[in-house]
């Protein structure tokens, strides 16, 4: 029946696009904010007490810290812990202060005004040691078409206990690489007066040290339902390379910890936030709540959890020979001292 | 002997033709008179038998010309001889009307419409009255001859995008495939094809409907008062009926658009007996998602298609069979590691037969599969995830027509609905690091039995009663577990656990349905109708975003979750104008729904066993007002609706944690007040056509977050009370313009469709969010899906 067949033409542009918009939100309350978890390792742990502000507020970056505040925490035996103010709403614990396991803690908050605060009971259960951390090197595509993103994917081994309920929370702590420049190739500046730009090797220095911090922390979290029992692997984080990072040798150290099913249920609903793509299938936003409470208003509210854990981690060295992709090297054509915060000694711990 | 008998009457019949043809009318009673006869007429249009007011009436041979008056009558003075008169009206056809005047008498005579000979450019169906004088409210049905008119969405007809037009209904936003009818939930929404349930009906992820237009005839939605047949669904039944294959002669189409491409053949396989139509449509979209920026569109592959074949078996004039096999597939691999598809299959078999001149009986069996499969293939803990869904049911209707107008039906139907909510099975060869799950299967067995009545008495009353009993068990096998009394229903309040077996009845829920209206006609073409109907719902989509997902799990009601239960009150004023050429209407609806779904804060939905858990009852308040108007024939057709609703929400609970928004009423997902839209067509020549859809609606609710606090290095929102703020308004034209073909030979004869979407390129948020990241300050966001003018282009041919 069919004899002939004409057939089509088309155009086609790019259809979605995702766009910052200008939307007029009201102006946020102050709500006491606290940030921060203690763990049955040695400290000092870090309790931040801020104010919440309104969201996408020009005063961006401004955090509103909550100073001269008497923060503790007191166990479930009823020892008390005071914690001291070491920068602007930053609360640091002792020195020797370490959770026990099996206790529960709780936080307690008087701000200098005399309000007072505290958080429900979060018990220390244990946590399963870390068996290994192995790493996986990945390319991801990017909005740019000639450029991809690649990276470091890093995946914790480990065995769950099958005999209860776990519920895992994983950080890393700050990354640390050795920083490779080339002083050989290091040139006059421009504005030298005898040979501007000229050759000027330096003998030193090739290999530096290097810890970083950065703003924007991932974390992982599961519960032991899709695993009880198991032995299993969790990816935990990805580091990009920046060119940097991967030149040499990078450490990286995972914490686990084992947290409360409410702290997990905390942790979920901000990770599902932190997610939001604002696509067809994404939930609608949650009430984050926390387990604060003022003791003066039952209807005032307190954000962010006071997080109790047992922990436990592993570190792992990644050489770049062992990685399928690599980003371009960044040459530092100098003392590899220039770099804020490189060091010639290697930071504690550094074993390769 | 036959033969000549044949060869007499064909003879007879061509003969009394030629005769015809040559003849001339003979007006007036002949008594001899040979001057001054008096003949009279009157002018109607042949569609609205309205008269035509101003036409002229000319006689040729004395050079004369009369005009009609206000009743389209007109006089004429002859004298007993020949004539040739011509009649003419503005945009009408001319009529040339030979006779022999022979005596005092009258000329009845109907004219048609130019432009009604261009095309079949008939919205209305058979009847044209049919909305005034039947008792139905909110029924509205289209034919597929209408849809191909409007403006395609990405070069094709879309069924559940144009339903979307039709005042009361609409959808959350560009790219969902849910329905929202009459403030209704899009589980609400009964989605039959030819008589079987189809869950899923969308291609990648809603951005299609999955049915084929071609093998589509015609849909009927029911958003008002639904007809005691159906039952099991709150807000609406749409209903979807296929097209059968000529039983005369071979014949099909193919068409080729932007992305996708389709060919359907159908003829009769024994001539006037049996009948089949098979088609197929599949989509070639990678290329356009490989040219998209969005990394991870970029890298995604998707395919979708679906497949029709209809066999239609005609026993005699009387008794005919039909059976329909659908089945809609897709696949979407997401950016390479994980692939996620679904499949929608749905066969039916139909009988229907007529016994004498009243009574009609309609079988119906069916069965529906509906599948889901995630494919987790990162590499890590490799994982399917599977679940599904079978309906299994019979329907049975029977009809008998007392009299005229005066019609009762009575019936029953039972269906059988298996659900498998999740099943995650650890790849085997990877090492898996993950443990196989399964969520507990649900059984449960959906009845109905009803009876309706729909009488007139006499021209001004008409009446429909019927009331529908609806019986639902929820069986084993299944685990189910006890919690306290008097506290709220989480895993910590678990006091024991109860093991039913295999059939084992673990609840059931009944109820009668009352479906009442009436209506009343001031005249011919005005009537007043009013109506109640209640209905009950088993089965929830168990879905925490704003639309329809493949990824929603299905759940029937059990001990915990009730039925949903919809009391609907309609009122609605409907008048003709212009001999129907134009429908206007104005409803009014108020609807009280009850155990509405709704969820606690970041609720776990997925491979849940204890779905109760998760999710809160809540209820629903829906109201609104609707006003359509229609203009079914001419040269430009289209409509116009503008509907003002709410859909409302309010969950109190006894326990403090679980009230949503202070235990106010707040708006619903897909609460839209302000919704207009207006499609129109218009023949620019035999030829062409021009259409154009524009709509208009109030953005959607959102929740903006009421302050920003840090957390573990990460800036994050704090929301409070729900859906309170609103996106951007929604508004959109589209247009498309449409050639006909017509070659030389007839293989040429074909379609094309130009057409631009979102012709002013607006970028309608479908939502807006607020996200803290890498390079920018936490800000809000807006997602447009159509953020551009689309031109698309398709071709389609017809043999």
């Amino acid at each position: 029946m069919v004899k002939r067949l004409l057939l089509f033409i088309i155009f086609i542009f790019p259809l979605s696009c995702i766009d910052p918009y200008n939307i007029g939100i009201e102006e946020g309350e102050q709500l006491l904010t606290v940030d921060g978890f203690i763990t049955n390792d040695f400290g000092p742990h870090t309790i931040r007490l801020t104010r919440s502000d309104t969201y996408g507020s020009v005063f961006e970056g401004l955090i509103r810290p909550i100073r001269r505040a008497t923060v503790s925490v007191r166990d479930s035996q009823g020892l008390v812990t005071f914690l001291t103010e070491t920068e602007p709403g930053t609360y640091v614990t002792p020195n020797d202060f370490a959770a026990k396991l099996g206790l529960s803690y709780t936080l307690q908050i008087r701000l200098s005004e005399g309000q007072e605060y505290t958080s429900f009971p979060e018990k220390i259960n244990p946590v399963a040691p870390i068996d290994s951390v192995s790493y996986r090197s990945l390319q991801l595509a990017t909005d740019n078409r000639l450029e991809d993103r690649v990276g470091v994917q890093l995946v914790a081994h480990f065995k769950d206990p099958s005999d209860q309920s776990n519920f895992y929370y994983w950080r890393t702590n700050p990354g640390m690489f050795v920083v490779v420049a080339n002083p050989e190739l290091y040139t006059l500046p421009p504005t030298d007066p005898t040979n501007p730009r000229g050759p000027a090797p330096k003998d030193c220095c090739a290999t530096c040290y290097l810890v970083e911090n950065s703003r924007l922390q991932n974390f992982t979290v599961a519960s032991d339902e899709e695993f009880n029992g198991l032995s299993t692997r969790v990816p935990i984080t990805f580091i990009e390379d920046n060119g940097l990072r991967f030149k040499d040798t990078y450490r990286a150290e995972i914490l686990q910890m084992g947290i409360s099913q409410g702290a997990h249920r905390f942790l979920r609903l901000v990770n599902q936030q932190l997610n939001i793509t604002g696509s067809v299938f994404d939930q609608p936003p949650a009430n984050i709540r926390g387990n604060m409470v003022s003791l003066d208003n039952p209807d005032e509210v307190v954000l962010g959890y006071f997080i109790a854990a047992s922990v436990a981690n592993k570190s792992v060295y990644i050489k770049r020979e062992d990685l399928e992709f690599t980003a371009i090297p960044r040459i530092i054509p100098d003392d590899c001292q220039i770099v804020p915060g490189a060091t010639l000694t290697p930071p504690a711990g550094w074993n390769p | 002997m036959k033969k000549i008998l044949l060869l007499s009457f064909l003879f007879t019949f061509f003969f009394n033709g030629w005769i015809i043809a040559q003849q001339r009318n003979v007006v007036g009673r002949d008594i001899g008179e040979l001057k001054n006869l008096k003949i009279s007429g009157r002018i109607t249009d042949q569609i609205t038998g309205e008269a035509l007011v101003g036409a002229t009436v000319t006689v040729r041979e004395i050079n004369k010309t009369e005009i009609t008056n206000s009743n389209g009558t007109f006089n004429l003075v002859l004298d007993r001889a020949e004539y040739i008169l011509e009649f003419r009206y503005v945009g009408y056809e001319t009529v040339i009307y030979p006779m022999i005047a022979v005596g005092e008498g009258r000329i009845n005579l109907t004219m048609i419409q130019e432009d009604f000979t261009l095309d079949d450019v008939v919205i209305f169906g058979r009847d044209p009255e049919q909305n005034i004088r039947s008792t139905d409210m909110g029924a509205i049905s289209i034919s597929m001859n209408t849809l191909k008119e409007l403006p395609p969405f990405l070069g094709e007809v879309d069924i559940i995008r144009s339903v979307a037009t039709l005042p009361g209904v609409s959808q959350v936003g560009e790219a969902s495939s849910g329905l929202n009818v009459r403030g209704g939930g899009a589980d609400q929404n009964l989605i039959m094809f030819a008589g079987a349930p189809v869950y899923n009906p969308s291609h990648l992820f809603g951005l299609f409907t999955a049915f084929n237009p071609d093998v589509v005839n015609d849909f009927t939605l029911y958003k008002a008062i639904i007809p005691a047949r159906f039952g099991g669904r709150g807000s609406s039944i749409l209903d979807i009926g296929p097209k059968s294959g000529s039983l005369t002669r071979w014949g099909g189409d193919i068409m080729a658009g932007t992305v996708s491409g389709k060919a359907s053949v159908n003829g009769p396989i024994v001539k006037d007996y049996l009948s089949a139509q098979v088609s197929f449509r599949g989509s070639y979209i990678n290329w356009l998602l490989n040219s998209l920026n969005n990394p991870d569109l970029r890298t995604s592959q998707a395919n979708f298609n679906d497949v029709n074949a209809i066999l239609y078996g005609e026993i005699n004039e009387n008794h005919n069979l039909t059976y329909s096999f659908y089945r809609s597939y897709d696949d979407f691999a997401l950016a390479s590691d994980t692939t996620i598809s679904w499949t929608n299959q749905s066969q039916s078999i139909r009988y229907s037969g007529r016994f004498g001149e009243k009574a009609n009986l309609d079988i119906i069996g069916f069965q529906t599969l509906y599948d889901f499969t995630i494919f987790n293939q990162s590499g890590i803990n490799n994982f399917d995830l599977k679940s599904g869904i079978t309906d299994t049911g019979l329907r049975v209707n029977f009809t008998y027509d007392i009299g005229v107008k005066n019609r009762i039906s009575i019936g029953g139907d039972t269906k059988q609905l298996t659900i498998q909510p999740g099943e995650l099975i650890p790849d085997a060869g990877s090492e898996s690091g993950v443990l196989p799950q399964k969520v507990q299967n649900e059984y449960g067995r959906e009845s109905g039995v009803y009876f309706q009545h729909e009488f007139e008495l006499g021209e001004k009353f008409g009446f429909t009663y019927g009331v529908r009993y609806d019986y639902y068990q929820y069986l084993g096998p299944r685990t189910v577990r006890e919690y306290a009394e008097n506290l709220p229903i989480n895993s910590g309040n678990v006091i024991g656990e109860r093991t039913y077996g295999d059939g084992e009845v673990i609840q059931t829920y009944d109820g009668f349905g009352p479906r009442v209206s009436m209506r009343y006609s001031l005249d011919s073409k005005t009537s007043i109708k009013a109506g109640y109907n209640k209905m009950y719902q088993f089965i929830h989509l168990i879905s925490n975003t704003a639309t329809i997902a493949p990824t929603d799990v299905w759940k029937l009601s059990d001990q915990f979750i009730r039925p949903q239960i919809v009391d609907q009150y309609s009122l609605g004023i409907y008048k003709n104008f212009k001999g129907n050429i134009f429908e206007t209407s104005v409803e009014v609806y108020y609807k009280d729904i009850q155990n509405v779904v709704e969820y606690k804060d970041g609720a776990r939905l997925l491979l849940q066993n204890n779905l109760e858990t998760e999710i809160i009852p809540g209820v629903g308040q829906a109201y609104g007002v609707e006003v359509y108007a229609k203009k079914n024939l001419g040269r430009t057709t289209g409509w116009v609706s503008y509907t003002y609703s709410r859909a409302l929400r309010r969950v109190i609970t006894p326990f403090e944690e679980e009230i949503i928004n202070d235990g106010e009423w707040f708006p619903a997902n897909f609460d839209k007040p302000h919704d207009f839209t207006m499609i129109g067509n218009y023949k620019i020549s035999t030829l062409t056509s021009f259409s154009a859809t524009f709509s208009y609606s109030t953005g959607r609710p959102v929740t903006f977050p009421e302050a920003k606090f840090d957390f573990a290095g990460n800036s994050l929102a704090y929301f409070r009370n729900r859906n309170l703020q609103r996106i951007p308004d929604f508004h959109r034209l589209d247009v498309s313009l449409n050639f006909k073909l017509q070659g030389k030979g007839k293989f040429f004869d074909g379609d094309w469709t130009f057409a631009i979407m979102n012709v002013y390129g607006r970028k309608n948020p479908f939502s807006i969010f607020f996200a803290d990241q890498a390079g920018s300050p936490p800000q809000a966001y807006r997602l447009a899906i159509l953020g551009v003018p689309l031109p698309t282009l398709s071709y389609s041919l017809k043999f």
